[in-house]
């Protein structure tokens, strides 16, 4: 568990992206990167084969759904899996730290599927999950191994382009060197 | 694969209980992951004699021998990393920071480094380290894999129908012929969020299948609160968890003298070396049943008041928080979806304030021989909070002659199935003060304390 006020934690995020904020996996890995980042380390996360995922996150976001301190719209999408939009309402938390939302804000931005490739090949290189005497210590060789379905039409590079982003911002700990 | 059978931590096997503490509440519950292990592989070549029949059939594709053999072998392989008493010791690895208390992990590094890895060379040089990839990877993003990892992997079709068999329970049976028979391939479109990615090929189930796939959803929610989340179960699991918790720190601090095991037992050793494979390897339940006569003549009065609990069963006593929550705060009768969803969002976030106030209370008497013991888990029917609802993660039903889909889209049984929780603690017998402690939190979380408003 999180702590005390997770459900707190976790709407508070969808007004530091701005109000609002579309899917679980952005929710998820902008989270993730955010903690990575050095902003906090409230959720613990583990690997599933979407990515780094905390149960604890998602909890406590539908915790603060059904209290009604987000609210959570799902739609399906056109490939047929479905998606969630989370937007603020009057008792979502606001946001505390600006460089904090800064950050989230331009994680945000960032496609999911692009935004998975680059948290897992984050949390590969954290972890060491990944040979680097045979992929030359870079992570991004196993995340396309893991995810062949998802590296195609140029993903892989819009990943590597968007963690460099994150990676300029000024941060209270410099994201894993790894593009 | 006869091979790989024969060898040490293949056999280690046999000295791991599938259900752990559970022979405590279920007597016939002594099956141990040795046979689940040989149950899965069987099964997993019946999921791959699907899987060939539907790639000769479709004549543009060639079914590959390789990569059946290597995710046949991820099946027979798949538990080899479990520790003692399995998910109970993973729990303690995670609190004592233990990388190798993770069963993934020790698997993955056994697969492919010991003599796991040597029965698998004449199958060819990578092989060893392709089983343990499949491992690793957890991902159903291959159709030979998905025998391994998915909603209809050989691992849940083995586990539920064993675990129910050596139990007892007479609910959670499925009809695996039936399931088996109906099994198709399908290709489903994956993504993130809004966003399209690729397709795969998986496991789906054909239109003749419908019930028996709601009622193999309902069977293995069921295992949970009848069998996996048993109470008794849960607090011998937790008992276990304290103890490890207080040993592994003493044996760090070279206080090994008080725990009552020599400096050179097994479970010494992985406490003083816990990052190494063989250490690890070396656990099982065996090892700590054969170790509990020496922690109950601990010199620390935790370790042997705890060591005596598991050996004579005398369990804490437990009390069900969440229940009482729910008993407090009752449901209007007829109520809506959002009430209903709402009033669980509210037990949740009270159960979780209770908890955060026993811990503090807990941390205010360390040493005690009598903790109170917290116990809380989930399990959704059918997984709703994963990552992006993809329908990789959800069981997929054909209807018609079109694609197949989420079978949540379909049945409203499973569509409207809610979440098992538990919140507990467990109370030595005797603890009075640990009883009116309880009695006070819970009662100022009903009766509205100004600090824990929602």
């Amino acid at each position: 568990m999180s702590g005390y006020d997770g459900h707190m934690r976790a709407a508070r995020v969808v007004n530091e992206a701005g109000g609002m904020l579309v899917g679980r996996t952005r929710l998820q890995k902008v989270v993730y990167l955010a903690q990575l980042a050095g902003y906090g380390d409230e959720f613990p996360f583990e690997y599933k084969h979407y990515g780094p995922f905390s149960e604890d996150l998602a909890g406590d976001m539908e915790i603060a759904a059904g209290l009604g301190m987000v609210r959570e719209e799902e739609r399906r999408a056109d490939w047929g899996g479905r998606y969630s939009i989370y937007t603020a309402t009057e008792r979502t938390p606001s946001s505390e730290d600006p460089a904090r939302s800064a950050f989230i804000q331009a994680a945000a931005q960032i496609d999911p599927v692009a935004l998975e490739l680059a948290a897992t090949a984050a949390f590969l290189h954290e972890n060491g999950w990944y040979d680097r005497e045979k992929d030359g210590d870079d992570p991004w060789v196993e995340t396309a191994r893991r995810k062949p379905d998802k590296v195609g039409n140029g993903q892989l590079e819009r990943a590597k382009a968007g963690y460099k982003i994150l990676m300029a911002l000024k941060t209270p700990r410099q994201l894993p060197h790894i593009v | 694969m006869w091979q790989v059978i024969q060898t040490p931590p293949f056999q280690r096997l046999r000295r791991i209980r599938q259900l752990g503490f559970s022979e405590f509440v279920f007597p016939g519950a002594t099956h141990t992951r040795f046979a689940h292990s040989i149950g899965v592989f069987h099964v997993a070549r019946q999921l791959m004699r699907v899987i060939e029949r539907h790639i000769r059939a479709a004549g543009n594709l060639r079914y590959r021998d390789s990569s059946a053999h290597i995710a046949l072998a991820a099946a027979l392989v798949h538990d080899v990393g479990h520790g003692m008493f399995s998910h109970a010791f993973e729990e303690i690895g995670g609190k004592l920071h233990l990388p190798l208390a993770h069963h993934e992990t020790v698997s993955e590094r056994l697969i492919r480094d010991s003599e796991l890895s040597e029965a698998m060379r004449p199958l060819g040089s990578g092989f060893a380290n392709d089983v343990a990839a499949v491992i690793k990877g957890g991902k159903p993003g291959d159709l030979y894999h998905s025998v391994v990892s998915s909603q209809f992997d050989a691992d849940r079709l083995d586990y539920m129908q064993r675990d129910r068999l050596m139990t007892g329970v007479e609910s959670s049976r499925i009809d695996a012929t039936w399931l088996s028979a109906n099994l198709e391939v399908a290709s489903v479109n994956t993504g993130a969020d809004e966003m399209a990615a690729g397709s795969v090929e998986t496991l789906a189930l054909g239109p003749k299948a419908f019930q028996v796939a709601e009622s193999y959803v309902l069977s293995l929610f069921q295992l949970y609160p009848n069998v996996y989340f048993h109470k008794a179960t849960r607090a011998a699991e937790k008992v276990f968890a304290a103890l490890m918790l207080r040993l592994v720190p003493l044996v760090r601090q070279g206080d090994v003298r008080r725990t009552g095991l020599p400096v050179n037992h097994p479970i010494c050793r992985f406490a003083k070396e816990p990052n190494r494979l063989d250490r690890a390897s070396a656990l099982d339940d065996s090892v700590f049943w054969g170790a509990v006569p020496q922690l109950m003549d601990a010199k620390d009065a935790v370790i042997a008041r705890l060591a005596r609990c598991l050996w004579h069963r005398e369990l804490p006593k437990c009390f069900d928080i969440r229940l009482r929550l729910e008993h407090d705060l009752p449901l209007r009768a007829h109520a809506t979806v959002a009430e209903r969803t709402l009033r669980n969002a509210e037990i949740r976030e009270r159960c979780r304030q209770i908890v955060v106030r026993i811990e503090a209370w807990s941390a205010e008497r360390p040493g005690s021989t009598s903790p109170v013991l917290i116990d809380q888990a989930a399990r959704q029917p059918y997984k709703k909070i994963q990552d992006s609802r993809s329908l990789l993660n959800q069981i997929l039903i054909r209807q018609g002659p079109g694609d197949p889909v989420d079978m949540a889209e379909v049945s409203p049984v499973v569509a409207s199935a809610e979440t098992f929780e538990v919140c507990r603690a467990y109370i030595f017998d005797g603890d009075s003060e640990s009883n009116v402690m309880l009695e006070n939190i819970i009662g100022t979380n009903i009766k509205g304390d100004p600090d824990v408003r929602l």
